[in-house]
């Protein structure tokens, strides 16, 4: 699970995320949702890890990511939007060195990647250089590599990002069978379709700040929409914006929109 | 379906330390790397190959022809190789330290490889511990390139035995242990204390005051013929006291010469007695680098992803950035000053001089290496009265030329080579504009070529009135310096475009690959070139001073071919490739 605690984190005198509280249960599908410069890469960056809150702390699977952060890494993976990879290495060395990273045996390795490898339909690019690749079959590699070692927690950010529409499916029913599995995702997007398809929560970020949590169907009624979801993000958000126009001072308070 | 794995080895070890497996994955990267010269063509294979082997062989030869000179000077010539070799150290030992700071800065907190780690369970000192092994690496292997030479040659000329190589080799590679430690240290300090953008400028200011230090302490000071005739030891005197800081017994490259320097003469149990002190001070502070500086490290890569913009720390310029959110965007002065020239060239001009001077490296870089220069040609007017020999003068002159085009040559190579493979990233922005690649292209070639003879042009003109030549001469090095200009921009525009790199968005990474050291190569075998065929075909010979103007007749239409091959010839047939990329 992802418990994160009146979280703060300033870039000098801008306020990125700007007093977070939510918990994010065992085997729950959380997607969050947001205009760009909202929050929502700095928020996944304190919770994997890679940079330190200013005030507050987060908790993966029990382990405050800053005091007992290998711990916390052991359970959790990330995938960001441009994911790393070694160009001259193969999808199968790139899957090994993952899985030796996250000190798995031979036999737990080859069993892994005996699911991910067909699964993700990789058997064709497995002996070619990743620099040769796609950027979808990269995308393919780095997700599986992630998926290597059956994390508790799996952050990813625009999962769907150069993937065709069938491996789109494939990413999409295999995050949400391991979510079933009790995997806990946190997924960002700005694919409000991708949220509400997947997601069994979906958070709304402004400013900094979560002006909305709950089911699609919660937060429809929130906006007092009805059909798609984009409705209600755009209803949302763009109360919170008139909001901030009529008082200023709320600035990086943002709209106090009750918190489902 | 089972993934066809059987080519694969399987470890033998269950658990390879992390620290292992990190080396193991970089090697085999760097291997295949290597490996991938095979698919290039064996003709620009062995042109690199060789021209590596034809500097090696020339700077072992001048070093030992110095060598050999400096040591036959009658009663001193010992002396004076000792203080050349000491010195030396003493120059590479900060080089090899500002080298490691950059690199090692870069290394550690702009590289994408380590914000990958930072997020699996690997401890930070282990991500650091790697990170700090391929810095030193990075920022030390020309190091070792350019004293392999200078080391064999100081072997030959003192007859040593057969165990100098390998002894020496060990202690050198105990030696760049050193900076690279103080380098990562000072690297990680920065990182905690100073912005990007900040250490930029402190890095550009305290080269600037180290410059200006240099230029100052080794201020040249009048000496007179009859006083250089009669008082030639008094000159060395000065000499030797100008340069005695480089035998200060602190300094990590008093170590390493004393060493090598006993260990030449036999002298083996003081040769051990600073190996000792070498190995003892790589031992401890290597120690405290492996176990204590990675604790800080995860500070350190947090508190730089974590900075706002510098000048948003201050107060006036907050009021000033929310005054002019609310009023229309200035065109700016350049706009307004390139005003007559069509819309889209001046569009790709203003972006690329924006981008080049918001690039603190890049005019860093060209600041540092013609400032060099500079100092270098102000100080001629120390010399030039001393200058009167028409040998000296001319070979002074051609020097010039050479110092400053192959200044010019690390420029282009680095700067305008990867022009093209960074615009491929916004290939469908430029190149489905109506102005169109190849136009794009021209405008960046003609762009490099202005900008760069503002540079070039005045720092000959200015090098030939310090050199008090003729107006004759003048105008002969500064159409040389033009042709030079114009063919080094031509040649690192074309092959910019003729090997391509549209993967990597870091252009240090496209200019290390194969295409940027070609360039390097062939711009500097066109300036060695250039250089000796104009020395030669001077029109004013070297001992009289009499024009010979048939001789340089020829030299110069042999020049203006070579110019043409070298510049022209790689303009074109990037050009070519351009106008058949596919979009």
């Amino acid at each position: 699970m992802i418990e994160l605690q009146d979280l703060h984190k300033h870039f000098g005198d801008v306020c990125a995320v700007d007093g977070v509280t939510l918990t994010v249960p065992r085997g729950e599908f959380f997607a969050v949702l947001g205009p760009n410069a909202a929050g929502k890469t700095t928020t996944i960056k304190m919770i994997v890890g890679l940079i330190k809150p200013t005030r507050g702390t987060v908790r993966v699977a029990g382990f405050d990511v800053q005091e007992s952060s290998l711990e916390a890494r052991k359970r959790l993976s990330y995938v960001p939007d441009f994911p790393f990879l070694y160009d001259k290495l193969t999808p199968w060395e790139f899957l090994r060195f993952t899985g030796q990273l996250f000190r798995m045996d031979e036999r737990q390795i080859r069993a892994s990647t005996e699911d991910l490898i067909p699964r993700f339909h990789l058997e064709e690019w497995l002996q070619k250089p990743i620099e040769s690749l796609s950027h979808g079959t990269r995308q393919r590699i780095a997700i599986a590599s992630a998926l290597m070692h059956d994390p508790e927690v799996f952050v990813i950010d625009e999962p769907m990002v150069g993937l065709d529409p069938h491996h789109a499916r494939v990413v999409k029913d295999t995050l949400k069978e391991r979510s079933k599995r009790g995997m806990t995702v946190f997924l960002s997007t700005h694919q409000i379709s991708v949220a509400e398809e997947m997601a069994d929560r979906i958070g709304i970020i402004h400013r900094g700040r979560f002006i909305a949590v709950g089911t699609p169907g919660e937060l429809r009624a929130l906006a007092g929409t009805q059909g798609a979801l984009e409705g209600a993000f755009l209803a949302l958000t763009e109360e919170c914006r008139r909001e901030e126009m009529s008082d200023p001072s709320l600035g990086n308070s943002g709209n106090k929109l009750p918190i489902s | 379906m089972k993934p066809n794995t059987s080519a694969i080895p399987t470890d033998r070890a269950q658990h390879p330390s992390l620290l292992g497996l990190l080396l193991r994955v970089n090697l085999l990267g760097l291997q295949r790397k290597l490996l991938s010269v095979r698919e290039r063509s064996w003709g620009l294979v062995l042109s690199v190959v060789g021209f590596l082997g034809f500097y090696l062989a020339l700077a072992y030869s001048l070093f030992y022809r110095g060598l050999e000179f400096i040591g036959r000077f009658p009663g001193l010539g010992g002396l004076l190789v000792e203080r050349l070799l000491f010195l030396l150290f003493a120059f590479l030992f900060a080089l090899l330290v500002l080298s490691n700071v950059v690199i090692g800065y870069t290394n550690l907190f702009r590289n994408r490889e380590t914000t990958f780690l930072m997020t699996l369970p690997i401890p930070a000192n282990t991500i650091f511990q790697w990170k700090f092994m391929e810095s030193v690496l990075l920022a030390s292997w020309a190091f070792l390139f350019l004293i392999a030479p200078l080391l064999a040659a100081y072997g030959i000329t003192r007859h040593v035995a057969w165990h100098f190589y390998p002894a020496t080799l060990l202690l050198v590679a105990l030696f760049i242990a050193l900076p690279g430690i103080f380098g990562a240290w000072v690297a990680l300090q920065l990182a905690r204390h100073l912005d990007r953008k900040l250490f930029q400028i402190a890095a550009f200011l305290l080269l600037a005051a180290l410059i200006g230090s240099l230029a100052l302490y080794f201020k040249p000071t009048q000496v007179t013929e009859e006083f250089l005739e009669n008082r030639v030891l008094t000159v060395i005197d000065r000499l030797l006291e100008r340069t005695r800081f480089a035998q200060q017994p602190f300094l990590p490259s008093y170590w390493l010469s004393a060493s090598v320097q006993n260990w030449s003469e036999g002298s083996f149990s003081t040769a051990g007695f600073f190996v000792l002190v070498l190995l003892s001070h790589v031992l401890f502070f290597g120690f405290l680098a492996f176990t204590r500086l990675g604790d800080r490290f995860y500070d350190a890569v947090s508190m730089t992803q974590s900075r706002g913009g510098v000048l948003s720390n201050w107060g006036w310029f907050r009021r000033y950035d929310r005054a002019r959110q609310g009023k229309p965007l200035p065109v700016g002065w350049l706009e307004s000053l390139l005003g007559w020239v069509r819309s889209d060239v001046r569009a790709i001009v203003i972006k690329d001089l924006r981008v080049f001077w918001r690039d603190t490296t890049q005019w860093g870089q060209t600041a540092v290496l013609f400032g060099l220069l500079l100092v270098y040609v102000i100080n001629l007017r120390n010399f030039s009265q001393q200058l009167d020999s028409p040998f000296w003068k001319n070979a002074v002159s051609f020097l010039n030329l050479g110092a400053c085009s192959l200044n010019l040559a690390t420029l282009t190579t680095r700067f305008v080579f990867p022009q093209f493979s960074l615009e491929g990233k916004r290939v469908w922005l430029v190149g489905l504009a109506p102005l169109g690649l190849v136009q794009a292209v021209r405008v960046k070639f003609w762009l490099a070529t202005i900008a760069t003879l503002l540079i070039t042009l005045p720092l000959i003109l200015l090098s030939c009135v310090l050199l008090q030549l003729g107006a004759l001469r003048t105008a002969f090095f500064a159409l040389a310096i033009i042709v030079m200009t114009i063919t080094l921009n031509a040649l690192a525009v074309g092959l910019g475009a003729l090997y391509p790199n549209f993967s990597e968005m870091n252009p240090s990474k496209i200019v290390n690959g194969f295409g940027g050291t070609f360039c390097l190569v062939l711009s500097f075998v066109y300036i060695l070139g250039c250089v000796v065929l104009l020395g030669l075909g001077s029109p004013w010979a070297w001992r009289t001073g009499e024009p010979e103007w048939t001789r340089a007749g020829i030299a110069a239409g042999i020049v203006g071919v070579f110019s043409m091959a070298a510049g022209w010839l790689p303009l074109f047939l990037g050009l070519r490739r351009v106008a058949q990329t596919e979009l």
